[in-house]
């Protein structure tokens, strides 16, 4: 497929980015997190998209998973709403902040920091510690 | 600052609707329980012939999120008394069964549910228990309920959970795939019913010290007390206490009610009340931290809502993935104002996407909170190797070159949204 953005053309693998998606929407529904990590990669690095394509796009082609995952998590009785209504606002709300903070500091700093917790929250989650 | 002003409104409004729910403006009900416990004391407390019923009173009709009830009583002199306690308040459990069948040989794939599970169940018992019951808690996460009832003799008064409606489901792959639970499976027998609501009891409460406590003082004499600790977090509502001697040989109920006050919240589905300040908070902290990182913040916030607080996975992974759905559509229609979308490569890779988050909510069902955990672990490790990947120099030189075209067509597109509205 040959995919158009500000007067450049760009050739890709339709069926590897499209099988790629499915089993990223499969994971991320099945778990609960947004697939924008993974999506970003593997449109960037995997289809070889240029970043300022990917960002956009990428975020359009997961809200269809969140949106069908939202329904079937709903249809299946695993959503509570008051539950919701404590995360909701709280997740807007550091929305806003988070820019305000973002200007303030590094960007490869706060990724560093954050592969170490991560890694210290995987270990834990995997019992080795 | 309008879009503060808006996120103020919203959460204002949700808070407002959340104390409306919890019956916070509602009047309260007068207390009408000091009756059921004068009625109870007028029955005798001398020990009751063997054979006989056990009685028991109880020093309290009302908790306010958890405390100690003690109750006391009298059954026939000689005989073990298990005190069993539940909550009105129903939740719904399921547990996938695809271990190996001993005598088969073959993997049943069922999938056992209830909406009928007791949000709280206890069975208390004689204090000599203890150390039974602690070789059980060292038994780890491989204990299994109906052999520690029967190893301390509480299978007796194990009744509650037994008249949960459990529905089956025969699974198959092609069901999986187009999502469906499977075949609903002819009702189980009682004996087989008693069974599956064990292994559901497990699947809800999780660890041996959640449904069995060895605080029952039984004197020679017949007559007995026990303090029972009811901890926070539970259900409001009525509760029921049975004292059972031998089976079907049991006191007559008596009920007491648990309150739950703002700002602690109850939630229907995890079936669990809690502080609501805390998830706020948490919820707060690790979205600013998940923006700041550039991954959401589901990938921390799943792992730690499950570990901090006795909330399903299910419920967990279901209720955080739609708070997402509003600053991604916000995010599209920013994107889209300066025509950063390319809607064919967007919607092509959406259908695949859409198909997956089809399949995906059905399978979260079908794991265990431990396999949760662990597959969660190990996408987190990809999730750091991608982000350690994103700070290395190679990258970074890339990034500062796509960044400043990123920059160049912004300010292009952002010229020509002026020009037009000139």
């Amino acid at each position: 497929m040959i995919v158009e953005f500000w007067g450049h053309e760009f050739k890709i693998n339709i069926f590897f980015g499209v099988l790629g998606g499915f089993v990223i929407a499969i994971v991320s529904s099945m778990f609960g997190f947004g697939g924008g990590p993974f999506m970003t990669p593997l449109m960037a690095v995997g289809l070889g998209l240029p970043m300022y394509l990917v960002v956009g796009s990428s975020l359009l082609a997961i809200f269809f998973n969140t949106l069908m995952g939202t329904m079937r998590h709903y249809q299946f009785g695993n959503f509570d709403l008051t539950f919701f209504l404590i995360m909701f606002p709280a997740a807007i709300i550091g929305g806003f902040i988070a820019p305000q903070i973002a200007k303030r500091i590094s960007p490869i700093m706060v990724k560093r920091v954050a592969v170490l917790g991560l890694l210290i929250l995987a270990l834990n989650l995997l019992g080795l510690y | 600052m309008k879009r503060i002003w808006v996120s103020l409104v919203i959460a204002l409004s949700a808070t407002m609707f959340m104390m409306w729910q919890n019956g916070a403006f509602a009047e309260k009900t007068k207390d009408a329980a000091p009756a059921q416990a004068a009625t109870a004391a007028d029955q005798r407390t001398v020990a009751p012939d063997a054979g006989a019923s056990p009685t028991i009173l109880i020093d309290k009709t009302s908790l306010s999120n958890g405390g100690t009830i003690t109750v006391t009583g009298a059954a026939p002199a000689g005989k073990p008394v298990y005190i069993e306690v539940w909550s009105d308040d129903k939740v719904r459990v399921s547990r996938f069964d695809a271990e190996v069948d001993k005598e088969t040989g073959k993997r049943p794939y069922i999938l056992y549910m209830t909406d009928e599970m007791p949000a709280y169940y206890k069975i208390f018992m004689p204090k000599d228990r203890k150390e039974t019951l602690d070789g059980i808690k060292k038994e780890g996460n491989n204990w299994s309920v109906s052999k520690a009832l029967k190893d301390l003799g509480a299978d007796i008064a194990y009744s509650a959970p037994t008249k949960a409606r459990i529905d089956r489901y025969q699974a198959t792959l092609m069901g999986s795939i187009i999502g469906s639970r499977g075949d609903l499976l002819p009702q189980m027998d009682e004996k087989e019913s008693k069974k599956r609501s064990m292994q559901l009891i497990k699947a809800r409460f999780r660890a041996p010290d959640k449904v069995l406590s060895a605080d029952v003082e039984v004197n020679p004499d017949g007559t007995f007390k026990a303090a029972l600790k009811i901890r926070e977090g539970l259900a409001p509502g009525k509760y029921s206490i049975v004292a059972v001697v031998d089976k079907g040989v049991k006191s007559q109920p008596l009920t007491f009610d648990n309150k739950i006050e703002f700002p602690n919240m109850y939630l229907n589905n995890a079936g669990t009340s809690l502080n609501l300040i805390w998830p706020f908070l948490l919820t707060l902290a690790i979205s600013i931290f998940g923006v700041l990182m550039g991954a959401g913040g589901g990938f921390i916030l799943n792992p730690l809502l499950v570990s901090i607080w006795p909330l399903p996975h299910t419920v967990v992974a279901g209720t955080v993935m739609p708070t997402v759905l509003f600053s991604q559509a916000s995010g599209i229609y920013n994107y889209s104002k300066i025509k950063f979308i390319n809607w064919k490569l967007g919607i092509t890779i959406g259908m695949g996407m859409v198909v997956g988050g089809f399949i995906g909510p059905k399978l979260t069902e079908l794991i265990t909170l431990d396999q949760y955990k662990f597959v969660f672990g190990w996408i987190l490790i990809i999730l750091a190797g991608l982000m350690f990947w994103q700070t290395t120099p190679g990258y970074l030189d890339k990034n500062k070159k796509e960044q400043s075209i990123l920059k160049e067509f912004r300010r292009r597109a952002e010229e020509t949204i002026k020009a037009k509205g000139k």
